[in-house]
């Protein structure tokens, strides 16, 4: 009796165990070959807090008005999702125009922001890929002070630096001093003499400042902290940190092939994303810990888009 | 509404975070509540499915390759070997060598998963199935049952403690190289982890998906072995 169970159960767990294997295996086959009637928008992005909040935002306005869209997540550095660009294992992703100009290009600034998106899209046409409407929004380096110090030295552009009593003590990564989209364009561009410059290491900019150990600052132009007002950014009339609005890249076969419709999605998001809209996104995934997806989807419900 | 004719976005409340989450705690329980649906969730069953499959498709593999080694030993050495060299390199690098081949998909992950279970798996049922004593082999041939009786009704009972301990291990390690999954797909427990130690070392959420993994490899080895004993009740009978 004994035997004849044992044969059993031991017959019945390896049909079992082949049965599961092989209708996995057949999920994942179908899964695979399943016949695309329209093409997938492929979808990367970069590797930070506000790439994962732009991803989010194309993919669900895009879902919402049904296409395709299947999420690659993040590809890492600019060369990286460029490079997945360009061999097809994505089709989409959001990058800032100076960035195409000046790191993929490896083109001299452009000196306003409609002529940096002209040169983004020519390069980008040159070979086999677009670029959609430009953000209002621009994330660019900028200087960053105190509001108080601001409003004590009457500082409202980074000329105005020259206006501050003492020494500047100005806050930068180790690069700074020596490019000109940083330090070197404090000094060399808009020839301020009262500046020495704090190398910063793994404390934020923003806790110089708050410590007094800085006067002012490197500072993105939507990172959250500037959300509080507690920090006034200086006008960079002589534009020396460039121009990085961010444009969707996305490939020439894909625009043809989804046609209008796709692009007015994707641009009616763009246009929506103002640097206070980005601000307020960024705080909310970076500080308050709400996720991309959450964020993007109340912003794109808010504003019609979904 | 007045944004939207205006032209410029509304930017909704996105409700704040609690001073544990934005004072970056240790672990702030609050998160992991709120986010366990959008976030957690769906990780950890994404988690699973890469795993179960992985080693199902291993195991189908890995089994019939150790029944032709049983039958005919020119097979051994040959998938003995490629099991082995696939197992020597380096997660990481076999992603990338695979993500030209089938790109940014499920199946370069899986491919890889895969192929890490194969060694485990050949190995162990192989292993199973030497361990049938040629004298019980000798009196099934004197019954006159054929060579698929002896396997189903012999050999794999038999063999069946050292196939599931085959099992759990692969179990074991694919869920937890399942976690750099997350390098080429943003799926499985690893992307939230990726996430987490992206901009600023966010703890909770690294904690939190990491104790899933472990969890999740626990429960499967736990399961495993409820099965086995499910399996082999002549193990506890003759125990009694």
């Amino acid at each position: 009796m004994i035997r004849k169970h044992t044969r059993r159960a031991a017959k019945a767990a390896f049909c079992v165990s082949f049965g599961v294997a092989i209708v996995l295996g057949g999920l994942t086959a179908g899964a695979l070959s399943a016949p695309k009637a329209q093409p997938t928008i492929k979808l990367g992005s970069k590797n930070f807090t506000e790439e994962y909040v732009l991803a989010e935002l194309y993919k669900q306005a895009l879902q919402a008005k049904g296409f395709k869209v299947e999420s690659k997540g993040s590809l890492g550095s600019s060369e990286l999702a460029d490079t997945a660009l360009t061999s097809g294992k994505i089709n989409m992703y959001p990058e800032y125009t100076g960035v195409i100009v000046l790191d993929l290009a490896h083109k001299a600034s452009p000196k306003t922001a409609d002529a940096t998106f002209r040169a983004a899209k020519a390069f980008e046409q040159s070979r086999g890929f677009t670029v959609l409407n430009r953000t209002p929004f621009f994330d660019t380096d900028s200087v960053a002070v105190l509001t108080s110090t601001a409003a004590k030295y009457g500082l409202h552009t980074i000329s105005d630096i020259a206006k501050f009593k003492g020494t500047f003590r100005y806050a930068g990564y180790p690069e700074c001093p020596i490019r000109i989209t940083c330090g070197l364009g404090l000094t060399k561009i808009y020839g301020l003499k009262n500046i020495s410059f704090l190398t910063i290491g793994t404390i934020p900019v923003t806790t110089l400042i708050d410590q007094h150990k800085a006067d002012g600052g490197d500072i993105f132009s939507t990172q959250p902290e500037l959300a509080s007002g507690k920090y006034a950014v200086l006008t960079d009339t002589k534009h020396i940190f460039g121009f990085q609005n961010v444009v969707p890249v996305v490939s020439k076969q894909l625009v043809t092939q989804l046609g209008p419709k796709f692009s007015s999605t994707v641009n009616a998001v763009s246009a929506k994303l103002t640097v206070q809209a980005m601000i307020a996104m960024n705080k909310a995934v970076a500080i308050d810990k709400k996720s991309p997806a959450a964020v993007a989807s109340a912003f794109l419900k808010a504003n019609g888009l979904k | 509404m007045s944004g939207i004719l205006a032209g410029g976005p509304v930017i909704p409340n996105f409700g704040t975070g609690s001073h544990c989450v934005t004072h970056n705690d240790l672990f702030c329980a609050d998160w992991v509540r709120d986010n366990w649906h959008g976030v957690l969730e769906p990780a950890l069953v994404q988690h699973i499915e890469l795993s179960a499959k992985a080693v199902a498709i291993g195991f189908a593999i890995a089994f019939v390759a150790a029944v032709a080694a049983r039958r005919a030993r020119l097979v051994e050495t040959p998938f003995r070997l490629f099991s082995a060299f696939v197992y020597t390199i380096p997660s990481l690098a076999l992603f990338q060598l695979l993500i030209p081949i089938t790109g940014l998909t499920d199946t370069t992950v899986e491919i890889a998963l895969v192929g890490y279970t194969l060694l485990i798996l050949f190995r162990n049922i192989l292993a199973g199935l030497r361990s049938v004593p040629e004298d019980v082999l000798e009196s099934a041939r004197g019954m006159g049952l054929t060579a698929t009786q002896i396997l189903w009704r012999i050999e794999l009972p038999l063999a069946l403690p050292s196939i599931v301990a085959g099992v759990r291990i692969a179990t074991v390690s694919t869920i937890s190289l399942a976690t750099i999954a997350a390098f080429v797909r943003p799926i499985g427990l690893g992307y939230p982890i990726f996430i987490a130690i992206g901009d600023d070392i966010f703890k909770t959420e690294l904690i939190a998906a990491g104790v899933l993994a472990v969890a999740l490899a626990l429960v499967s080895d736990v399961v495993l072995v409820l099965v086995q004993r499910l399996l082999t009740p002549w193990v506890r009978a003759r125990a009694a």
